[in-house]
């Protein structure tokens, strides 16, 4: 089965009418995590789960995988794509602003979009992009230049470009887009640039503008209270990972990132909501339905831009809809994904800001772990327990597996001011000294417990997602080039190669004429592996 | 929505444009500008440079010598540009502040240049300690002479202050640089192995031995695995008088790069 299911009947009459075969439906989108063939969105689906139902990879033949194709680029910067995958054609994004339509069987080039940057492109952590969104005929990226852009998914040619807002203040894109029904949704990066976050819906087919959502609430807007003075104008709380969506509930789930300054949060005191938190918005208007905020008054970096996975699962005797995210503060949290009530915070990696998490799920603080002038060693890393390297959930198993970050950075507190366009930092961190502990590790919980079941150390810290798959497997990249296979029961390495750089992506997993293919981004390469003939059961 | 795009950016261009250069050395050298470029600096630069010029991630700021440039027009355009596939981003502030920027980071490469002054020492006779009585050589390359088993000393005198010679030469395991921390090594048929760290990942380190041979081992089957905070570096407070070390470090400082002599 190639194109997956259909039902039509989920078609809104807009979207479905004339539409001929190939395109890429709502149906298709909401089947997305039910159909093993193809990659339709950035997570693998609405739920954020980065599970693939394919089966052929499997734990006693896993040991034959073997290297399909590569597509390789002259890429300076990170590749952090996740490709998409539809009808036998791979789409991907390469740094700073390509895009590349391939043959999802050879890696042959079938078209190749390239934009025209402005030569001083802003963006803290590298000019990178992770990848795109798709409906219909078109794809859909979010730009460095702060742009929505759509393509002809046939031939790359741009439809429509609409601008987030001026990029030269520091505003970027670099997530891979959600569509959600006839709309496409992006948020901005820049939350190191003293930015005012938001989110934007734009009508699919026109570019046009349905709704803003400001993740720094304004006059008059609820939350606004949570900033002093004149400090929401550049709060930050930028977006710069695809949230999930329950379709049931019409509601998106945004992690959103840090304050801004980083460590001097002196000049913004407050909670400063909806920064480090996630915020649940109704699909159609872009209103807010709920929003519960992990790190209030954030002083050491950590976005709550981790994937918010969301899963249906019986808490305390009833059938709750629950969202379970691993936070970069180094707890894991389970909320009510109806009504936002927080039910649960675990500590998942070593953490010395926090004594613990209070019953209404606000971090009890442990003093004297704020940033300083003479610098403060606290645990976790500035990078966090984890970041936005996607967790993955596996229905066969019920864990979830995140790629954990150990170790401790140190952090400063200094003087800083908000020059437009430039850093809006409060000083710095330094990790040269503290690096010595560092290591990483691929963790399987217990999604409503949090209780851990099984460990893979990891040599370094990781910044490569995982994927699980009906195989009974997990795929994680690591820092040191390999990418492996883990038994997803037991976690015991199985398989592993190589890619002579260190992984910066999430895997993906698809089907092509038959057989399975495991595709991840490594170093200015994209690798595809897939089994021989003799070794497929 | 449908922005006219290129002319958008036409429109922007004299604002992208708003640092460039129209000075091709430096105009400020006020002490309120140098005082003004310290803070710049401290807010832009410090996070990757370290505040002295001297940590982080970024590259070392305090020496006298720059790979990408050492004019004051190309460090601008680096500042102002940043690196292309590096970690270095340019800058976006006006003109006078990057040149402001520039007086403040030449302090740096003006200390380490006058630090490395010869002293005291006689650097002829620093030169026969470390080719013959100290056996520096023997670990140590100047141009294109000596080991592989310690730092290059070819551009000590641009890089080093004689405060950081004389301690790397006193107490040699107090600042010792990854690439060259000591690994001892017994493997699984029981041979003993020291040398230098070269690399390694989750399954497999690679050392440099004693006579300079790269190899490289399968942590699971070695007996034992030790990193330990030593140099191989003998403490040579011990070995070398203080005239010796003195005259060690004159010599040190004349090495400011390939020349006719050492590079044979």
């Amino acid at each position: 089965m190639r194109r997956g299911i259909r039902q039509l009947t989920l078609c809104g009459p807009l979207l479905c009418a004339g539409l001929s075969a190939g395109e890429v439906t709502t149906a298709d989108l909401l089947e997305d995590e039910n159909v093993a063939s193809d990659w339709l969105n950035y997570h693998g689906g609405y739920s954020g789960h980065r599970h693939s139902l394919l089966d052929q990879i499997t734990r006693s033949n896993v040991k034959s995988l073997r290297l399909e194709w590569v597509f390789q680029e002259r890429i300076a910067e990170k590749f952090e794509v996740t490709p998409l995958v539809h009808d036998g054609i791979m789409y991907i994004t390469v740094p700073p602003g390509d895009v590349y339509a391939l043959d999802a069987e050879t890696g042959a080039r079938l078209w190749r979009y390239s934009r025209r940057m402005p030569p001083k492109l802003i963006a803290c952590c590298g000019l990178v992009n992770r990848g795109l969104a798709i409906l219909g005929d078109r794809l859909f990226m979010a730009t460095l230049d702060a742009y929505a852009i759509a393509l002809d998914r046939k031939t790359g040619r741009l439809l429509w470009e609409t601008e987030l807002i001026d990029y030269s203040l520091g505003y970027s894109g670099t997530l891979a887009p959600l569509v959600v029904k006839d709309m496409v949704m992006v948020g901005t990066a820049g939350g190191e640039y003293g930015i005012r976050g938001f989110i934007d819906a734009f009508d699919v087919a026109t570019g046009e503008r349905k709704w803003r959502f400001y993740t720094v609430p304004g006059p008059g807007e609820f939350g606004h209270d949570t900033w002093a003075g004149e400090s929401w104008k550049t709060g930050g709380a930028s977006i710069w990972i695809t949230p999930s969506y329950d379709p049931e509930l019409n509601l998106v789930y945004w992690g959103v990132g840090n304050p801004g300054p980083d460590w001097n949060g002196d000049v913004r005191l407050g909670d400063n909501l909806f920064s480090d938190s996630v915020v649940a918005l109704d699909a159609d208007t872009g209103k807010r339905k709920w929003h519960f905020q992990f790190t209030p008054h954030d002083v050491h970096d950590w976005d709550a831009t981790q994937v918010m996975v969301l899963v249906n699962k019986e808490y305390r005797g009833a059938m709750r809809k629950l969202l379970v995210t691993a936070n970069r503060n180094g707890f894991i949290y389970l909320l009510d994904r109806e009504t936002g009530e927080f039910l649960r915070a675990t500590q998942f990696v070593k953490q010395t800001w926090a004594v613990g998490i209070s019953e209404e799920g606000r971090p009890i603080r442990r003093p004297g772990m704020e940033p300083s002038a003479e610098g403060i060693e606290v645990y976790p890393t500035v990078a966090g327990g984890t970041n936005w390297m996607s967790p993955a959930y596996s229905p066969d198993t019920g864990f979830l597996y995140v790629s954990c970050r150990e170790g401790s950075s140190m952090y400063y507190k200094g003087e800083t001011e908000y020059t437009p366009g430039t850093r809006y930092w409060g000083s710095m961190f330094v990790n040269e000294t503290t690096m010595h502990n560092w290591y990483g590790a691929v963790r399987a919980f217990d999604p409503v417990t949090a209780e851990l079941r099984w460990e893979h150390r990891l040599f370094r810290p990781a910044w490569a997602g995982l994927i699980s798959t009906a195989g009974h497997l997990v795929f994680a990249g690591t820092s040191d080039g390999f990418f492996k296979a883990l038994d997803s029961e037991s976690g015991e390495e199985l398989w592993r190669i190589n890619l002579g750089a260190g992984v910066q992506a999430s895997p993906v997993a698809y089907e092509s004429n038959g057989r399975q293919m495991m595709a991840i981004a490594a170093g200015g390469g994209l690798f595809v592996f897939s089994l021989p003939e003799p070794a497929i059961d | 929505m449908r922005l006219p795009r290129y002319l958008v950016m036409l429109l922007a261009t004299p604002m992208l444009l708003s640092a460039a250069r129209t000075h091709e050395t430096n105009p400020m050298s006020s002490a309120e500008d140098l005082q003004e470029g310290e803070r710049l600096y401290r807010i832009n630069c410090g996070v990757c440079h370290g505040m002295e010029g001297d940590t982080g991630r970024g590259a070392r700021l305090a020496r006298r010598t720059y790979l990408r440039g050492n004019s004051d027009a190309e460090l601008f355009d680096l500042i102002e540009a940043g690196i292309p596939g590096t970690d270095m981003p340019g800058l976006w502030l006006d003109e006078d502040a990057i040149w402001k920027i520039l007086l403040f980071v030449r302090t740096f490469a003006a200390t380490a240049s006058a630090a490395c002054e010869p002293g005291s020492g006689d650097a002829v006779a620093g030169k026969q300690v470390f080719d013959n009585s100290g056996s520096c050589l023997a670990c140590h390359t100047v141009g294109q002479k000596g080991g592989r088993l310690g730092p290059d000393m070819t551009y000590a005198g641009v890089t080093f202050s004689p405060d950081q010679i004389r301690k790397a030469l006193v107490d040699p395991a107090s600042d010792i640089a990854k690439r060259y921390g000591t690994v001892r090594i017994v493997t699984g048929e029981g041979e003993q192995v020291e040398g230098i760290w070269i690399n390694e990942n989750a399954y497999n380190i690679f050392v440099m031995d004693r006579s300079e041979e790269i190899r490289s081992f399968r942590k699971a089957e070695l007996k034992s695995l030790e990193q330990p905070d030593e140099s191989l570096m003998p403490a040579y407070g011990n070995l070398l008088s203080n005239e010796d070390i003195e005259n060690l470090i004159a010599y040190l400082c004349t090495l400011q790069g390939l020349t006719r002599e050492n590079v044979l």
